[in-house]
């Protein structure tokens, strides 16, 4: 298991040691004892379960927390301070970037100044009385854009970055790694919502970090992509480091036992459906330049995949579908009854329910209780005849919510924040359960999911099928559409270039059809 | 079907120059605030020639020099993603304070060294501020509302209600110093004020400060965001604390200015501007969520807040109509401002 030759790491120290660190929050214990080494220039990817203690140890290796007990060493070294506090600007110091999944960009700022500004203020020991030097800025920016492949003039080094798509703005905060010369480079899932052919260019840039030395470790729940970058694994559970080990030699349902200590299977959740008459029919459904002719229809109890590249118009259906960004052509019939919602409001009137994608922005009141979240759209049925919002039974359905979707959760009173994602994620869709809809439009639902949440996340659309429910999820994570749907469609350029089912179809096939045959795929 | 393509590439061949005038906009707020300014002039204009005297220029740019001293503060907290609405209580503080201290105890003290108390003083206040609002980590709106009542309460209660009309000879001489003084045809003979160059400088150092140093872009960063701006190693205590003491800083010389333009220190004077103010610096494209504004753009903003509340009187609009004009200003910036965000 050795995969390492002793000879080197004998002279020279790893970039970073962690000893014994143990951390705990009130009464729980985060991280109990986690050792770890990462020597410079090689790929680790730390995994688990939501919980598990990985985002606890990140905090610690930025400096944005401290640890209770242990030692940090960066080049064989105490880091000075005896638990292990490095301090944001002092972990920024010792080369250590992260790279969160918001990506920590300020929205307001430039590209350059995104870039290149970490760079001055490490400079200056985080003091703040001194001249911004544009030209150090710019030059620094420019050499750090070129090496990820970005644009360098001027006009794209003073754009606001909130102007900026998603894999662009990622790009930039790797590059903001590059420009402060760090030598370890966390990034805490970086692909949850890139497509495929960007997570491709992603793992390039990773390469060329790796080839001037900087070590690279993600967080990450997608073993797929960690087979496919190669490297170390560490998987942790229960604030404790279970195995390190080489991510190639074991299978994927090996790596799922070590994460959640129980098997799962990878096999498909859709077992003999029972479907029912049509109840949506869609005809030549058209919005602008983003989906054209639409045409499809769901049966009563069907699970409906809707997959294709970001650019393939398939969000704009599913929003067109859900009321929120109505379609411009078109018919939808829902039960014989054509309908055009054109709000979301209208849409929820007619038992169509959608799950955003991204659940922290759109969906989801993170400060408000579990409970307020869950029937937020059945105020009006939980009023008394006074117009008073009923506490008991808003708190009884609640309650049910949580009961039925299997929701981790002290009280339905705790504020959402305090769940993990997975169980973020449920909250978001009991909500839309209480509106009983004949139609469920599934954005990415799970998305940043762990494996664990994610088993009982699929058994959970399984059952509404069974129920009697129309589902339809929109995703670009394969598996979770093979695993789960009776039918597929796939997206290319706003228009549905293939209706399948899914028995007929394996990931290699969906996505030549999502990128049309290129060379440039895989 | 090429035809189709055809039609929505015309379609968006004529969107984009409207696009493209949108994105400039977009990029530079205050260019819009520009078009009011020249909008209401050519209004002005128009409507009574007389406007273009030299006299009512000058009367425009000495009504703005306490305002745009006020917006220069405000602009920093705005841009640090706070708000202050205390800023007219230190003012209205330190100058009562200092007006009395310099007549009772050294009635010669030289301007600059009452300029260096007042800005000191202000300094102190705003910094209390910016304690409070990150120790208590409280919404900065909450804070200052309750820090103006407690400075205007005990300015009043505790040193004093009665006005000083013999100011200070070095302020009387503030007030009385022109740089340049213009006689028309008609010998009505105006002055302009000294006081222009201490909005000049205080705009200088406000965009040096805002562009060229670290705490400039500090400050825009905790505008953005906060928390992320806390992980990229900045200390919000010390942009919190700094904003707000320089916000005092201003208004404590804006004080001065105000006793030295109006031979008078009144301590009931200068409550009741801080919306006005806010709403400058507002119409001058800053966001009122933080994380942008400029300090031409502010400039521009309390130059047509000046104009409106100056000379809408030329056109025969009664004063009671001008804050109807302003609030439509308002309006009219805050709509296209949020139209832009939405892009």
């Amino acid at each position: 298991m050795n995969a390492v030759p002793p000879s080197a790491s004998a002279e020279k120290p790893p970039f970073l040691e962690i000893r014994n660190v143990k951390k705990s929050f009130g009464g729980v214990r985060a991280l109990k004892d986690v050792s770890l080494t990462i020597e410079a220039g090689k790929i680790y990817h730390l995994m688990g379960e939501n919980g598990c203690g990985k985002s606890t140890l990140i905090k610690i290796l930025s400096g944005a927390q401290k640890a209770d007990e242990g030692e940090i060493l960066i080049d064989g070294k105490p880091t000075g301070a005896v638990a292990g506090d490095l301090g944001a600007i002092g972990a920024l110091g010792a080369g250590i970037e992260t790279v969160y999944q918001d990506l920590s960009l300020l929205p307001n700022l430039s590209v350059a100044e995104n870039v290149a500004f970490t760079e001055q203020l490490v400079a200056s020991s985080g003091r703040l009385a001194r001249r911004l030097d544009l030209a150090t800025l710019h030059a620094t920016a420019r050499r750090a854009l070129a090496d990820v492949h970005l644009p360098t003039d001027r006009s794209f080094l003073t754009r606001r970055t909130d102007t900026l798509p998603l894999a662009t703005r990622q790009l930039v905060a790797i590059a903001r790694a590059i420009a402060s010369d760090a030598r370890l480079v966390i990034m805490d899932e970086p692909t949850t919502s890139l497509t495929r052919q960007e997570v491709e260019n992603l793992i390039k840039v990773v390469a060329r970090l790796q080839e001037r030395g900087v070590a690279v470790l993600f967080v990450t729940h997608k073993l797929d992509e960690c087979k496919q970058i190669g490297g170390r694994a560490v998987i942790m559970r229960d604030g404790m480091k279970v195995t390190e080990l080489d991510v190639a030699t074991h299978s994927k349902a090996k790596f799922s036992h070590w994460m959640t200590g129980r098997e799962i299977s990878e096999t498909r959740y859709r077992t003999d459906p029972k479907l029912g008459d049509v109840l949506l029919k869609v005809e030549g459904l058209s919005k602008g330049v983003a989906f054209a002719d639409a045409t499809f229809e769901l049966r009563r109890g069907e699970i409906l995949g809707i997959t294709g590249l970001l650019d393939s118009g398939r969000n704009e259906l599913a929003l067109a579908l859900a009321g929120i960004s109505p379609a411009s052509h078109g018919t939808i019939r829902l039960d014989g009854k054509t309908i055009a919602p054109q709000s979301a409001a209208e849409a929820i009137g007619h038992g169509i329910g959608y799950v955003p994608e991204d659940r922290l922005t759109e969906g989801l009141f993170l400060e408000k209780p579990i409970q307020d979240n869950i029937t937020l759209p059945i105020l009006d049925r939980l009023k008394n005849a006074f117009g008073i919002i009923s506490a008991g039974r808003a708190r009884r359905t609640a309650e049910e919510s949580v009961r039925d979707l299997q929701i981790v959760a002290p009280e339905v009173s705790a504020p959402v924040q305090s769940l993990s994602g997975g169980n973020q994620q449920r909250v978001l869709i009991g909500r839309w359960l209480t509106i009983d809809p004949r139609l469920l439009i599934l954005h990415g639902p799970t998305v940043g999911v762990d494996v664990g949440s994610k088993d009982t996340i699929f058994r959970i659309i399984q059952r509404l099928a069974d129920g009697g429910m129309s589902v339809i999820i929109i995703s670009d994570d394969l598996p979770e559409l093979l695993q789960n749907c009776d039918r597929i469609l796939i997206m290319r350029q706003g228009r549905i270039i293939s209706d399948d089912s899914a028995v007929y179809l394996n990931e290699d096939s969906i996505y030549r059809a999502m990128a049309g045959h290129t060379k440039e795929t895989i | 079907m090429s035809d189709a393509i055809s039609v929505s590439g015309a379609s968006d061949q004529q969107r984009s120059l409207g696009r493209r005038l949108w994105d400039i906009l977009g990029a530079r707020p205050e260019l819009f605030t520009l078009m009011l300014v020249v909008a209401t002039c050519v209004v002005v204009i128009i409507a009574n020639p007389d406007f273009l005297q030299m006299s009512n220029l000058v009367d425009i740019l000495r009504a703005s020099v306490v305002r745009g001293l006020f917006a220069m503060g405000v602009l920093v907290v705005l841009a640090a993603g706070g708000i202050d609405v205390s800023f007219t209580a230190i003012a209205a503080f330190v100058m009562y304070a200092l007006t009395m201290l310099v007549i009772n105890v050294a009635p010669d003290m030289p301007l600059v060294a009452i300029l260096v108390i007042a800005a000191a003083g202000g300094a102190g206040l705003g910094a209390l501020n910016g304690l409070l609002v990150h120790k208590l980590s409280a919404p900065s709106l909450i804070v200052t509302i309750g820090t103006q009542y407690v400075y205007r309460s005990f300015l009043l209660t505790f040193v004093g209600t009665a006005l000083f009309m013999n100011i200070p000879a070095a302020m009387d001489n503030l007030g009385k110093a022109s740089l340049y003084t213009h006689v028309s045809s008609n010998g009505v003979a105006s002055a302009l004020p000294a006081t222009v160059l201490v909005l000049a400088v205080a705009a200088l150092v406000t965009w040096f400060i805002l562009e060229r140093t670290l705490m400039g872009r500090a400050i825009f960063a905790v505008g953005g965001n906060p928390q992320i701006a806390e992980r990229l190693g900045i200390k919000l205590f010390t942009v919190r604390v700094f904003v707000f003491a320089y916000a005092g800083l201003l208004a404590g010389v804006a004080g001065v200015v105000h006793v030295a333009s109006n031979r008078l220190a009144n301590p009931f004077d200068l409550a009741g501007m801080e919306l006005e103010i806010i709403a400058a610096v507002v119409l001058g494209g800053a966001r009122i969520t933080g994380g942008s504004g400029s300090v031409i753009g502010t400039l521009l903003g309390v130059l047509l807040i000046t104009l409106v509340s100056n000379v809408l009187i030329f056109v025969g609009i009664p004063s009671t109509l001008q804050l109807f004009i302003v609030g439509l200003f308002i309006l009219i910036a805050g709509t296209i401002f949020t139209l832009r965000n939405r892009g």
